[in-house]
């Protein structure tokens, strides 16, 4: 069935609806005539809460609409606890071979395989957010069980993943705070848990950042091992955020937790990880999330409400986020139903600036319009090809003819259209069904040509938007 | 790797292809001419090498009149006769006949007894030092180079201003904070390729001609860096091709890793693709590198002759059409080594080291005093003057980028450069 494209006004709705009223913005969007659930909205949400759909996935998000769909990503049908349980295994095996660049290739391929890739998404999310570096932290196994734990608390309570946060050999060693002494405490670590972990920027003083810092003396980490010693921890009565105790890390993070910020920080860097990285989102706008998620912490609920959301399906949303060198990979690759080795994958992607396991620095990555420069979009055109060009290093390991056969797209110009239906879900631009006409009644050879098309499209600006 | 509009205006003037794509292009071009107009930029490249693993410096600029040289070196003492002189008491290890003529021939500067107080011994610390520029700041998350191509990138600017070209893992040097630095092995991968059977020309031409059809959401800001980065890129890729296919202008390199490098640096500076800032790397790939502690003399040899080769070639290629003028190559090493010959005909971890300036617009020849040997810190030659006046002196008068915010502080300039 051939599609047209659709017009903005088709995909979302006026950009007023969004921007002013909170209340409606948060409320859960209901397909309307004046805002119908299209497949380009379907393709949305299952690029921002995943890495891509492959056809069936689209079909079926289209014909379940919205509410199904988001049922269906938070809580999937399919046993989860064994593909984690064999994926823990192979990680653990690696991790044991003392390299992270193992665990990198594993990651990508749980990104690519899992019944839950939102749950992929979060774990990479909160990989950005804590920004724990393998360069920093020497020891395998413990990255392992950093990445292991921020999975488990994925989508779960946030004060049982800073709880572990704080006794992570992982985190202490990459904030260079493996020996936390009464003598000299260590503010990096104090600074970090204040401005990047929980308040945020420009929500507490450098004598806060002092007190957090003797509050967490006694922490050391000792051939790997997460240490406390006593005598080394100031037990002096310490004033943070205007509260005074004779404070410890539990306490910190507990002050941290009440601090009204620290809801709205973790709701802001969602909002930019989920929602759009164009908008910067007011306090008011964030209000009725913040609030929400400062009763109980719950970042499952609080994804699912961002996911279900008015804001979410909007034209303020709709495509304003640059796609993640992982995601533009696993785009395609997901697409195509294909497997590649992803050893080599990973290596891919650090040269597009996403070395998984390597955050550049204790911020996270800069990512949006940082993702996509003159060098990096021509690197992303050569990573296309070799993925999709039936030739080395990747092989035919991905293969667009018969994906489109296996849809039942038998001839040239319906396996072009499927093409662009799948990899650009109803937004494609004005040349689009051009090129498709051209690629793929350019005769000769079937396959070929829609390797050549399939290419021509993820070159395709828009394609470079999440 | 974007062209600065100066160079887009150049080259769409210069290249038929272009027009033959109106009536699209004529609204950027002609955006181009007026923002050319306005921004007359200084495109001066600096090269960074890294000599890994702590070169000993002491042979290779070779104090060789010097007694407690021959005294402290039994095995590994270079003579008078073997080195390439520079003056009456310093020569050039002997394998250095290129790093010889490019001084000269007044291309080359050794710039003395570098280092910094209190300076590490220890490779890791050593080498964090010398690439944050913060010593003994082991959380400083950025490179010296990374904070300046930040500085280089505004948000928004489509611009490469640096590039990594080595075959080892990006150092700490240039990561940035926001900027995400290419790595390029060979100037092809900065050509966008195309499919079996579509020529590159042809495929960089589909990207310019989708990128300027109107998208469908012309509000969208990203949509708008997406389009202007990719049709910065097909450009960029087009004049890098063309470099790349004209063999007049691979230069003559000897098939040595660090000189494929140097000619891949080459190859993007005369594409002119706006790169200003180029990091690459000898020593890293094979094992110990520089770092020599048992039988150096072969090992050191070669590697420095990898080293004047590879330059050399460098130099000449770039100096045949007077772009050597706009660049400067600069070596460091995270430092250097002991005085004393050790029991295994090697040497220690040292401290100060000379600093290599290769370049056009070079005051050639020595800078600063040799170390002493006879006051020495542990066996090593002590330094004089701190490695961030180098660093400050490459940013400031050179690059024309603020020092300050790179390096923390003010530090006093090096007088390097002729007029």
């Amino acid at each position: 069935m051939p599609t047209t494209p659709l017009t903005p006004a088709q995909v979302a709705p006026p950009t007023s609806d969004s921007s002013s009223d909170p209340a409606w913005a948060w409320a859960p969007y209901q397909p309307s005539g004046k805002r119908p659930w299209t497949r380009a909205l379907a393709g949305h949400l299952l690029r921002r809460a995943g890495f891509g759909a492959t056809w069936a996935e689209l079909e079926q998000a289209v014909a379940d609409g919205p509410r199904r769909t988001v049922d269906r990503l938070v809580r999937p049908d399919a046993d989860l606890a064994d593909f984690n349980r064999s994926h823990d295994d192979y990680e653990s095996s690696a991790a044991a071979g003392g390299s992270a660049d193992a665990l990198r290739a594993w990651w990508l391929r749980r990104m690519i395989k899992s019944p839950q890739p939102l749950l992929e998404k979060m774990t990479l999310f909160w990989h950005d957010h804590f920004a724990v570096s393998a360069a920093r932290v020497p020891i395998a196994r413990l990255m392992w069980e950093h990445v292991r734990q921020l999975r488990a608390h994925a989508l779960g309570h946030f004060p049982a993943l800073m709880a572990h946060v704080l006794q992570d050999p992982a985190v202490l060693l990459a904030l260079g705070a493996a020996s936390n002494r009464k003598a000299r405490p260590n503010e990096h670590l104090a600074r970090q848990l204040l401005q990047r972990y929980t308040l945020g920027a420009g929500q507490f003083s450098d004598r806060d950042v002092r007190e957090t810092a003797r509050a967490l003396t006694g922490k050391f980490v000792l051939r790997g091992q997460l240490r406390h010693f006593e005598r080394e921890h100031d037990a002096g009565v310490k004033t943070i955020l205007g509260q005074s105790g004779a404070f410890n890390g539990r306490d910190v993070l507990h002050v941290a937790l009440e601090h009204p910020a620290t809801a709205r920080h973790i709701v802001r860097r969602l909002f930019r990880w989920f929602v759009s990285e164009t908008e910067e989102a007011g306090d008011d706008m964030l209000a009725p999330l913040a609030e929400a998620y400062a009763k109980d912490y719950d970042t499952g609920r609080l994804v699912e409400t961002i996911l279900r959301s008015n804001f979410f399906y909007s034209a303020d949303a709709y495509r304003r986020r640059v796609k993640r060198p992982v995601e533009f990979a696993l785009g395609i690759i997901r697409a195509l139903e294909g497997n590649v080795p992803t050893l080599r994958l990973a290596n891919e992607l650090a040269a597009l600036g996403e070395n998984l396991y390597y955050p550049p620095t204790t911020k996270g990555w800069a990512a949006g319009q940082h993702w996509i420069n003159p060098a990096l979009i021509i690197a992303r055109n050569n990573l296309a090809l070799a993925l999709v060009g039936g030739q080395a290093p990747y092989g035919k390991k991905l293969n667009p003819v018969q994906v489109a056969q296996s849809h039942g797209r038998q001839d040239a110009a319906a396996a072009g259209r499927f093409l662009v239906d799948l990899l650009l879900p109803g937004d494609a631009a004005s040349d689009v069904p051009r090129i498709a006409q051209q690629e793929s009644a350019g005769g000769g050879n079937l396959p070929t040509s829609l390797r050549k098309l399939t290419h021509r499209l993820t070159t395709l600006p828009e394609f470079q938007l999440a | 790797m974007s062209l600065s509009r100066r160079e887009l205006l150049k080259s769409a003037v210069g290249t038929s292809t272009l027009f033959a794509l109106a009536p699209t292009v004529p609204a950027f071009l002609q955006r181009a001419a007026v923002a050319a107009a306005a921004t007359q930029r200084r495109d001066t490249v600096l090269v960074v090498l890294q000599l890994s693993g702590g070169n000993d410096g002491l042979n290779t600029v070779v104090p060789h009149a010097d007694d407690a040289y021959g005294r402290a070196r039994r095995t590994l003492r270079l003579t008078q006769r073997e080195v390439h002189k520079i003056n009456d008491d310093l020569g050039f290890h002997p394998q250095m006949s290129g790093f010889a003529r490019l001084l000269s021939e007044g291309r080359l500067a050794i710039v003395q007894g570098i280092g910094y107080p209190q300076s590490n011994r220890n490779h890791p610390v050593a080498m964090r030092n010398w690439h944050t520029a913060h010593p003994n700041d082991e959380n400083c998350p950025t490179g010296w180079l990374g904070r300046a191509i930040d500085q280089l990138a505004p948000p928004g600017a489509m611009t490469v201003p640096g590039v990594f070209v080595a075959p080892i893992q990006q150092t700490l040097a240039v990561r940035a904070e926001r900027a995400v630095v290419p790595t390029i092995r060979e100037a092809q991968d900065g050509v966008l390729r195309g499919p079996a059977g579509t020529a590159a020309g042809i495929h960089a031409d589909r990207l310019l001609a989708a990128a300027e059809v109107e998208r469908m959401d012309q509000k969208n800001p990203l949509l708008h860096a997406a389009r202007s980065s990719t049709r910065a890129a097909a450009i960029a890729s087009r004049r890098i091709a063309s470099v790349v296919a004209d063999a007049g202008s691979t230069g003559n390199y000897p098939p040595l890793q660090l000189a494929q490098s140097l000619r891949t640096v080459s190859q993007l500076i005369r594409a002119d693709v706006g790169i200003r800032i180029f990091f690459t790397e000898l020593g890293g790939g094979g094992i110990g590198g520089f770092d020599n502690h048992a039988n150096q003399r072969d090992n050191h040899a070669a590697l420095l002759k990898q080293l004047s080769e590879s330059v050399a070639a460098f130099a000449d290629d770039l100096g045949r059409d007077r772009q050597l003028e706009r660049v400067v190559l600069m070596t460091f090493s995270e430092f250097g080594r002991t005085l004393t010959e050790n029991g295994r005909r090697g040497t220690g971890h040292g401290d100060s080291q000379p600093v290599f300036l290769v370049g056009g617009r070079l005051r050639g020849g020595l800078v600063g005093k040799h170390p002493s040997l006879t006051r020495l810190d542990q066996d090593a030659p002590k330094f004089h003057t701190d490695f961030r006046r180098v660093y400050a002196t490459m940013l400031d008068a050179w690059l024309g980028v603020d020092s300050r915010p790179v390096l923390g502080a003010q530090y006093p300039p090096l007088d390097l450069f002729t007029a």
